[in-house]
């Protein structure tokens, strides 16, 4: 278990496993039925493993709502228009949900500021990282 | 001057104003300095009895709560010479009068009208209608600030990150956005503020829902 779970966390190549089980001294035969079940479950315990990683609650929805507040205990005669919202997090397979308001002004500030955050994946500077990395990936095996 | 206690299911506030009311409508005393106008509140006179006697309580907290804070009135040279006790009675009630004016969002007429017939002169009531016509959008912004409302987004950080590793798993190679709403609470002020990770596609359909919210508050303020 400790074999297959080292080597597909750390994602090395056919030859690297190959090369670390012959220390082993076992038989050719054993040698590539190893070999083939590493091929076969990587994935799986890679996505396994990945669970058991630090993180943040995970988005999952979010529902809205538009209020207008016409009059309050303290002040009658308003209007106040707000967005109610319910923001539905996953936290290690738990679900929790958030109610939140905003109003009109700040909801079109959070717009404009995620809309940039969006547009930084497609900017050259990210786009010359992640092409790096990957360069790196494809010449490391 | 005797009042009709509301029945025992009323709001203590409600029942203050009903009390209070007809001392809106008393007549003023003679007052010995012209910058000082006096109204009498009744509240600590009125015999309350069996079940009423817990409102008695409450009210009087509420009359005596209006008095934000003694030492301000107590300590200005100007008014010195005055009765402490009744100096707080004429603050609470004044106090009182304001903030239902602006509650109601009540008119300079409708104003005038309600202090002529507590028989004051019409220099001072004009002088207080004056006063109360400058602060009048403050008091209506402070006055609809108060009450409970969810949590309140008041501003969002994001952070764009590419994992490589972490000590689980080598080589994770995935672009994610860290969101943090910063939050505040009506009550206490500050609050821990909402983070998550989302992906690229999750961040887009939160955008999405959010710019759908942006599309129909347009929608209704045309309508």
């Amino acid at each position: 278990v400790y074999l297959l779970t080292e080597s597909s966390k750390l994602m090395i190549s056919d030859i690297d496993f190959q090369d670390s089980i012959h220390v082993l001294g076992f038989s050719d035969e054993l040698n590539k039925s190893l070999l083939q079940l590493y091929l076969d479950n990587r994935k799986e315990i890679r996505s396994i493993l990945g669970e058991l990683a630090p993180r943040l609650p995970s988005y999952h929805s979010l529902e809205w709502r538009l209020d207008v507040q016409l009059a309050s205990r303290s002040l009658r005669q308003q209007i106040k228009p707000a967005v109610t919202m319910k923001l539905h997090l996953n936290q290690n397979e738990d679900q929790t949900a958030q109610v939140l308001q905003t109003d009109p002004a700040t909801l079109l500030h959070l717009i404009q500021q995620l809309e940039q955050a969006l547009g930084e994946m497609k900017m050259n500077h990210c786009r010359r990282i992640v092409r790096n990395i990957e360069i790196t990936l494809v010449l490391s095996y | 001057r005797l009042v009709r206690l509301a029945p025992a299911s009323a709001s203590a506030p409600h029942l203050l104003l009903r009390l209070l009311t007809p001392c809106l409508l008393v007549l003023s005393f003679r007052s010995e300095t012209p910058n000082v106008f006096h109204f009498d509140v009744f509240v600590g006179k009125i015999a309350f009895k069996g079940r009423a006697a817990a409102f008695g309580t409450v009210c009087w907290g509420l009359a005596s709560k209006f008095v934000i804070s003694n030492s301000f009135i107590l300590d200005d040279p100007d008014l010195k010479d005055i009765d402490p006790t009744i100096l707080k009675h004429c603050h609470a009630a004044a106090a009182t009068c304001i903030l239902e004016a602006g509650k109601q969002k009540a008119d300079i007429s409708a104003i005038s009208t309600c202090l002529e017939d507590c028989k004051l002169d019409k220099e001072r009531i004009e002088q207080f209608c004056t006063e109360y016509q400058k602060n009048k959008d403050a008091l209506e912004i402070l006055l609809g600030s108060i009450g409970r409302s969810p949590l309140h987004i008041t501003d969002v950080s994001w952070r764009l990150e590419y994992q490589i590793k972490n000590n689980q798993l080598h080589k994770t190679y995935q672009p994610s956005y860290l969101v943090t709403l910063n939050v505040e609470n009506s009550d206490s002020g500050s609050h821990p503020d909402v983070c998550f990770s989302c992906t690229m596609e999750q961040l887009q359909d939160l955008v999405g829902k959010l710019k759908d919210a942006a599309k129909s508050l347009e929608r209704a303020t045309q309508m």
